[in-house]
């Protein structure tokens, strides 16, 4: 499958026009907005693209983009970036794919590596990791809209539901924004919450093969909502609120229902833009309260596991009134390198979740992690990776070194002062745990739609008696992916 | 295989009981040393545990009392409090969201943490049990014949301070379990687990695919990652596929069949319609051990709710001769084909009668053990019975279980020595 896949998109090199429809060069419709600088034609290109800019949930997604559409009358069919059907200014139609193929290694008899559907636990080398396809458009430039579902997703059976599991949804980003207003545009349907800035790259464009722990276990991820959002000084100064009605898909799982009602607000600036300092450097904040409910007879509260080998060094506690959620992140890039760091936090409420019902201090749940790339065939630092000379296309594709180091950990207020602590899910102060991680990679993107990426981790599950190693010592992970976007 | 300590009782017993003079010589042979859990199951008392728990928690457990979520508790016994067990719903048919099983787990969110020396009990509902007895009775014979059983005690359950009824104390069998009974723990336990949607499986030859038989229906208790079902594979096929000639050679690497049919004895004597020759899904209600570095199993009793019921003229040979082919043990088939087996268990049924009708020390014609403790038990928790809150049977339903009870203690010995001398006519 890979390999017809392969011919096909060798084959759709071109451009295929029906009608009137025009297409501009890859190289253009690469450029981020904020780079176009000289010339009345480029400021020109520029405007038009920042009329397209990316929304928050893509923050620099140049994918997101696409080609401008020239306009004109008339029906097409468009393949650059992705195959498209398209209907003067009208209307507008993009089919989507992105493919993640995983070949992956780590201790013996780790659970991420099960094989599905096993009686008895086996491990398996290659997954399939994601298989998402899906559309997207506008109409009339004024509302876009986009559907993604996900393929691979496992459902829950009827007894599942019976015992109070949460069905995980297929569908991924199902949303329209209409951007009347290019400065209040208003996004409904399901997208991300806005918060995080490693949750909010996409998948198809992160520098690593897995994001960070905060970002997978106690950032919110999708949601269903609604949020205005908008850009001011050419996105040196974006914002983003919204409500929920959920706090994302990231805080649910088969067993966890999760919070409830959320509000979201995130902002982003790049203050050191006009002094002049090396590169660009982006911060953001964000914060989000959900109401949190302890109608569910699981433990609703976060989870924390590892990266590659899905070891649970953190149960889930109960929890019962607000979680309440801020997060601080910057972002640098400069040629061919960037850096990223983060910081995230967490509170949740436990009202009435003693043993004698009595309240309970806040859990809480930290995450934080550094990272650096640096694109060692030279070109310029974007997400996605792209190459300035495609393998086989007279070039060698773009290689890039990565590395993050990362912890996420939970506790509870209070200290000791509440009592000793413990590992029960109703402990006045639960037992501290956490996990570290040091990821080193090297990211190969080939082409516009294959890159490779192979990533090595270590983690050290710091709870001893939750550590998957006996012993309680340091553990290496292996991943090598095969990501294929259409 | 018995305990050291259970064959020692039992010599002790004859002895003292049998010939009355010896009890000098026991007096002076070396006991085991007392367990830190011996006061735990002291059966001369009704206990009282208390358990402190979040009312949701409670409320959830009984509404999804099908489900084995555990839910953290604060255990109280006498005056030795521990914190942070687990509790959780547990039982098959016995399973109610109005007087729910429960299975205490110590060490469940404090890794190591022991009471007593014990990771785990279990506190039996006895809701298809009127009589609140069947269990603690079948389980003390199993254990005065040297069989491994688990030792019990009745209790008075406090719920927040809220006495939810009388539940029965059972020793899990576990790890701690088969060190004092087998002084080894490091073997493969399994429990045997029949779900109630399966076909019923009488032993017979699944193939050598050892996924049809683990995880279901033997469900390891030990060794988890690697319960190696292969060994139970050998076992099955050795039982359906060995010629007559070699069978007792090659069965005797993995079984002790003498042990086997004096365990399914106990289980008949007791009129357990739901054990090893279960009337539902062929077999059902035990636990399964390998020995360390042996093929060889054990089977150790499990869940006696439904003994007794059958009545004092329960067939001693209840689904072993009686029903068609198919649904036949193999494994008891196979063994009461051989003479000395068949001939050992109906020696087995006779030393059961006999130990029902063991006198007290100085009587000769009065009521037998079985009989003596169906009284002694009933007068225990006569009160916490009746006034049990949640119980599902009427206090009627309940003296008329324990006259049952009664009847069939008097009655079963002699039933079954005269089955047995008749089996033994027509052989």
């Amino acid at each position: 499958m890979i390999a017809s896949l392969l011919v096909v998109m060798l084959a759709s090199e071109g451009v295929t026009t029906v009608g009137a429809v025009h297409a501009v060069g890859a190289a253009l419709q690469q450029d981020p907005p904020a780079q176009a600088t000289s010339g009345k034609k480029q400021k020109k290109k520029a405007k038009k693209l920042a009329a397209d800019a990316p929304s928050p949930d893509e923050i620099d997604d140049p994918d997101s983009d696409g080609p401008p559409d020239i306009g004109g009358p008339g029906f097409g069919v468009v393949w650059k970036q992705h195959p498209s059907i398209r209907f003067g200014d009208a209307f507008r139609l993009d089919f989507e794919a992105r493919l993640q193929e995983d070949a992956h290694g780590s201790y013996r008899g780790a659970p991420g590596l099960n094989c599905p559907n096993q009686v008895l636990p086996t491990t398996c080398l290659f997954q399939l990791h994601r298989n998402r396809v899906g559309v997207k458009g506008n109409f009339f430039k004024k509302i876009d809209y986009e559907v993604e579902r996900e393929l691979t997703e496992q459902e829950l059976s009827d007894k599942d539901i019976l015992l109070g599991y949460t069905p995980k949804s297929q569908w991924k980003d199902v949303n329209v924004n209409i951007k009347y207003m290019k400065k209040a545009q208003i996004q409904v349907g399901k997208f991300k919450v806005p918060f995080g800035l490693d949750e909010l790259t996409s998948v198809s464009h992160n520098d690593f093969v897995y994001r960070s722990l905060g970002a997978n276990y106690i950032n919110p991820g999708r949601d269903i909502g609604g949020m205005v959002h908008g850009s001011y000084f050419k996105h040196g100064l974006t914002y983003a609120a919204g409500v929920f009605r959920h706090d994302g898909g990231n805080a649910r799982s088969k067993k966890v229902q999760g919070g409830d009602q959320t509000v979201a607000a995130r902002i982003t600036a790049a203050p050191f833009r006009r002094v002049g300092l090396a590169g660009n450097i982006d911060v953001g904040t964000a914060l989000t309260v959900s109401s949190l409910s302890d109608d569910p007879y699981l433990p609703n509260g976060l989870r924390g596991r590892t990266i590659l080998t899905q070891d649970t060094f953190f149960q889930p506690v109960y929890v019962k009134g607000h979680r309440k959620r801020w997060e601080a992140d910057v972002d640098w890039t400069a040629g061919p390198a960037s850096a990223r760091a983060e910081y995230t936090w967490v509170a949740d409420g436990r009202v009435q979740q003693g043993l004698g019902d009595e309240n309970l201090p806040d859990a809480r749940a930290r995450s934080w992690y550094v990272a650096g790339t640096w694109i060692l065939t030279g070109e310029r630092k974007r997400r996605p990776l792209r190459a300035d000379g495609e393998f086989l296309q007279g070039g060698f594709g773009a290689v890039e070194v990565v590395g993050r180091y990362e912890r996420l950990w939970f506790d509870s207020a209070g200290g000791t002062e509440v009592g000793t602590p413990s590992r029960t899910p109703r402990a006045a102060n639960i037992l501290p745990s956490g996990d570290r991680a040091l990821t080193l990679g090297v990211n190969w993107a080939l082409n516009r739609w294959i890159k490779l990426q192979f990533n090595g981790i270590r983690e050290h599950v710091e709870d001893s008696q939750r550590n998957p190693i006996s012993g309680g010592g340091a553990f290496w992970s292996q991943v090598t992916r095969l990501q294929l976007v259409l | 295989m018995s305990t050291r300590r259970d064959r020692l009782r039992t010599f002790a017993a004859i002895v003292v009981l049998g010939f009355g003079v010896a009890a000098p010589v026991v007096a002076q042979s070396p006991t085991p040393a007392p367990q830190p859990w011996d006061t735990f199951f002291d059966d001369t008392v009704v206990h009282e545990i208390r358990l402190a728990i979040n009312s949701k928690d409670w409320q959830s457990l009984q509404i999804h009392y099908l489900d084995n979520t555990y839910y953290p508790s604060d255990f109280r016994w006498r005056d030795q409090v521990v914190r942070n067990v687990g509790i959780r719903s547990r039982g098959t048919g016995s399973r109610s969201g109005v007087k729910p099983g429960l299975r205490v787990d110590f060490n469940r969110y404090v890794t190591d943490q022991v009471f007593l020396g014990l990771k785990s009990f279990i506190l039996r509902n006895q809701t298809q049990d009127a009589s609140n007895m069947h269990e603690r009775l079948s389980m003390l014979l199993f254990r005065r014949l040297g069989l491994p059983a688990s030792r019990e005690a009745h209790t008075k359950l406090y719920i927040n301070n809220n006495y939810e009824g009388l539940y029965t104390i059972v020793e899990s069998v576990d790890k701690t379990f088969l060190q004092e009974t087998f002084d080894e723990n490091d073997g493969y336990l399994y429990k045997y687990d029949y779900p109630s949607d399966a076909q019923p499986y009488y032993f017979e030859d699944r193939g050598s695919n050892p996924d049809t038989y683990v995880p279901l229906p033997f469900k390891p208790e030990t060794h988890e990652t690697d319960p190696r079902p292969e060994f139970i594979v050998q076992l099955v096929q050795a039982i359906n596929q060995t010629g007559d000639a070699a069978f007792r050679m090659v069965m005797a690497e993995y079984l002790d069949l003498k042990k086997f049919v004096q365990h399914v004895a106990v289980e008949n004597f007791v009129a357990d319609n739901d054990g090893f020759l279960s009337d539902w899904g062929g077999m059902n209600n035990f636990y399964f051990y390998r020995f360390q570095n042996k093929k060889l199993f054990t089977f150790i009793a499990w869940d006696k709710s439904e003994a007794f019921k059958g009545g004092y003229e329960y067939s001693i040979f209840h689904n072993i001769t009686n029903g068609p082919n198919a649904s036949k043990n193999r494994l008891m088939t196979r063994a009461l084909s051989y003479p000395d087996l068949y001939s050992a268990y109906l020696d087995a049924l006779l030393d059961c009668a006999r130990s029902a009708a063991e006198q007290a020390t100085g009587v000769t014609d009065g009521p037998g053990w079985l009989e003596r403790e169906v009284q002694r038990e009933y007068e225990q928790i006569r009160d916490a019975a009746r006034s049990d809150p949640q119980k599902l049977f009427t206090n009627d339903e309940f003296e008329q279980a324990v006259s049952a009870l009664g009847a069939f203690a008097r009655h079963r010995g002699d039933f079954v020595t005269a089955a047995v001398s008749a089996a033994r006519a027509q052989r």
